[in-house]
């Protein structure tokens, strides 16, 4: 059974999420701030902790950091859009990926689901990615729209790599720079040009993109494998 | 101002030969007493009288000015040399031996006589300009008063009526031309005189009234006009000075109500900003219940039990409760602010009014135990009901928010000398000492940082702007209940003494 535990103050969010994680097969534990969340990660070992930036007692980026000093769980933020300087610090502290608030519960499930795939994806690198027409062969580097060829400069197949192997979620512009640059403080110019271009080959309509997802202000989302 | 004086020295002389009638009086007066003089003592010699004349000039010079000195040394000459020297009761002078006591008799009758009546005069002057500058001193004390543009005009003319006794007022050019500022109307002769001055600052004429346009930096051209109510009696520098002082207050109200304004604008910029913040802030959380329930009602729905959909159903409500009294808080707060409360007033019984919020917070107190305690059900007071109402919530919810399960939330109304006192205890977590007071100031929230803190930070800023809108108080003390926690106490009018 996967093991959640919600680290949240306010009762009105714990109210919700508990029955309806744990209708969905998730055992839930709840902590009510940052100093018995990190107790409970050491008691229950969770698979998955979500994560409200707004904490009565201590900073959430000081809690991602003092459990990613430990483990390799992953941490989904929980975050008010004014928060945006707040989300990319706990993404660059090492949370894996974050929700808006507000958000529908289905948004919820999803970032669950990829992260746990994405965790469990850690132990045996996946060979493959396929979601709808797209299909990635990693160890041929052979990437494939309908079955055609399509055909990437490295940089773009390295960018199309790193989005892949963390489908479904967010991945800062940061890291793809590093990725793609070598250096995270390349301009994010250079960034958004090489994402115009991977929609071009892989979107059916590149203006309206249904596998490669902006997300404002943080970075981009590859779909999750189907 | 230079006007109509090119030649220094004439302008000078002008200025120092006047002579009033007075003036000619004590001359012509200490003349006669010094010929009577000069002549008692010419048996002792020529040179005797003519020290006395000497001594006659020096007095008219220094009784009536120069003027009277030059006057009476050419008239003790003309005495002296007619009646007193060899031959006498002629002009003429008999020897080269009379001549030189005759010339040495003139130079010092003239230089001591001009010398005092140099001195008259500057004593004269410095008399003067002494009086010019107390009612310059006068003027300008009265002019600070002005604080606002609208007021100087009102003052200036105040003003300069009792200390410089002339009418006055200004003008200031529109769209429409020259416009009189004054309250009260203005003449015809007064307009046509300003637009006079204010195309040709130079022209005078022989109008009774005098005109300055005023050296304004970013302001219309404006025209101070004035009207001796004794004429002669204002010479042109001392209006240039007034003229100068009035431009400067102006100024100076101008720049002060600038200041205000900006004060003003950026107050309001602040709390719009710490209002927005306050919205994103709280709003998000009921938002996102409501979103996360209704969602997990939609998607989930047949994987709930009973007992859960109703619970969310009910989170549904109680955060809809929440966001409408988060939206009641920004208005009144924003009303407030407009410097209004909430009206109509009515005769409200406090009790009733608190078992009605009771009625409404309970379904939020979860394991709190919450209690009325009003021994007398009947006391009137003068409120709105939905502001009275809302600032009990207000109060309520803080004391539910910041305590736990168990907890106690007491509510106790009592008549107090005259007063009707609600108090609100409860048995939380308290407010630490320091923070007593500013609990009540608008965003504060106590021992939280502000991005954490679940309250709006608005609340008890409502209950302390409504309460004291009505003529009462409120307070916060520690402790509320069994030794901890916080107690709220508000002290409103009766109804009934208020109409008393």
């Amino acid at each position: 059974m996967t093991n959640i535990l919600l680290v949240d103050d306010e009762p009105a969010l714990i109210a919700v999420l508990e029955p309806v994680l744990g209708a969905e097969g998730y055992s839930v534990a709840v902590a009510s701030g940052g100093v018995p969340a990190l107790r409970m990660a050491e008691d229950i070992r969770p698979d998955v902790v979500l994560l409200d930036l707004g904490l009565p007692d201590i900073d959430g980026k000081d809690v991602i950091r003092a459990l990613r000093a430990t483990s390799e769980v992953p941490i989904i933020v929980i975050s008010a859009r004014h928060q945006e300087g707040e989300k990319i610090a706990a993404l660059d502290h090492g949370a894996d990926d974050y929700v808006n608030k507000p958000f529908e519960i289905g948004e919820l499930m999803a970032r669950i689901r990829a992260a746990i795939r994405r965790s469990s994806s850690l132990k045996n690198t996946p060979t493959t990615y396929r979601s709808g027409p797209l299909e990635i062969d990693f160890q041929a580097r052979r990437v494939s729209l309908a079955g055609d060829v399509v055909k990437l400069s490295p940089k773009e197949y390295d960018l199309l790599r790193t989005l892949a192997l963390s489908a479904g979620q967010v991945v800062t512009h940061k890291r793809l720079l590093a990725v793609g640059w070598g250096s995270d403080t390349a301009d994010s110019q250079y960034l958004r040009v090489y994402i115009g271009l991977l929609r071009q080959k892989i979107e059916e309509d590149p203006s309206d993109p249904r596998l490669l997802a902006t997300e404002p202000g943080v970075g981009y989302r590859l779909a999750s494998a189907s | 101002m230079t006007t109509g004086r090119p030649n220094p020295l004439i302008g000078f002389l002008t200025a120092r030969l006047h002579l009033d009638r007075a003036g000619l009086l004590r001359t012509a007066i200490v003349l006669t007493l010094s010929a009577m003089a000069a002549f008692a003592v010419h048996p002792l010699g020529e040179v005797a009288s003519a020290l006395v004349f000497v001594l006659g000039i020096t007095v008219a010079g220094a009784l009536s000015g120069l003027a009277s000195a030059l006057i009476a040394a050419l008239a003790a000459f003309l005495i002296y040399n007619f009646y007193l020297t060899e031959p006498a009761l002629t002009f003429r002078i008999a020897t080269g031996g009379d001549l030189a006591p005759l010339v040495v008799f003139n130079l010092c009758a003239l230089v001591s006589g001009v010398l005092a009546g140099q001195l008259k005069d500057h004593a004269l002057a410095a008399r003067s300009s002494n009086l010019q500058l107390n009612s310059l001193l006068a003027l300008s004390q009265e002019l600070q008063s002005a604080a606002r543009p609208s007021d100087v005009v009102v003052t200036v003319e105040r003003a300069v009526h009792r200390i410089l006794g002339a009418r006055a007022t200004l003008f200031q050019a529109d769209e429409d031309g020259l416009r009189c500022l004054s309250p009260l109307p203005c003449e015809a002769r007064w307009h046509d005189f300003a637009n006079g001055i204010a195309h040709a600052p130079q022209v005078s004429g022989d109008s009774p009234l005098i005109g300055r346009r005023l050296e304004l930096a970013n302001a219309p051209v404006t025209v101070l006009v004035l009207e001796p109510l004794r004429p002669g009696k204002i010479k042109p520098a001392f209006i240039d000075a007034v003229a100068n002082m009035v431009a400067l207050t102006l100024e100076r109200a101008a720049l002060s109500e600038q200041i205000t304004e900006r004060r003003a604008v950026a107050r309001a910029e602040k709390l719009k900003s710490a209002l927005l913040a306050s919205v994103s802030h709280d709003f998000r959380t009921p938002l996102t219940a409501i979103s996360a329930s209704a969602s997990s009602l939609i998607a989930y729905g047949e994987k709930l039990d009973a007992e859960t959909s109703a619970r969310l159903l009910r989170g549904v409500v109680d955060e809809c409760e929440r966001l409408n009294r988060y939206t009641a808080n920004l208005l009144e707060m924003s009303r407030m602010e407009a410097g209004g409360i909430a009206q109509p007033l009515q005769i409200l019984g406090a009790a009733e009014m608190a078992g009605a919020a009771l009625h409404r917070i309970r379904p939020r107190a979860g394991g709190r135990q919450v209690t009325l305690h009003a021994p007398d059900p009947d006391l009137p007071v003068a409120a709105n009901p939905a502001l009275f109402e809302l600032v009990l919530l207000n109060i309520l919810d803080n004391a539910i928010l910041y305590s736990d399960e168990g907890a106690r939330v007491e509510i106790a109304i009592s008549a107090e000398d005259g007063a009707c006192r609600i108090d609100i205890a409860d048995s939380g977590q308290g407010i630490p000492e320091h923070a007593l007071q500013r609990v009540f100031e608008r965003f504060y929230r106590a021992g939280r940082p502000d991005t954490t803190g679940r309250g709006s930070g608005l609340g008890l800023a409502i209950a302390k702007g409504f309460v004291e809108a009505l003529g009462g108080t409120i307070h916060a003390t520690i402790p509320g209940l069994d030794g901890r926690g916080t107690r709220i106490t508000i002290r409103l009018p009766l109804a009934e003494a208020m109409q008393a």
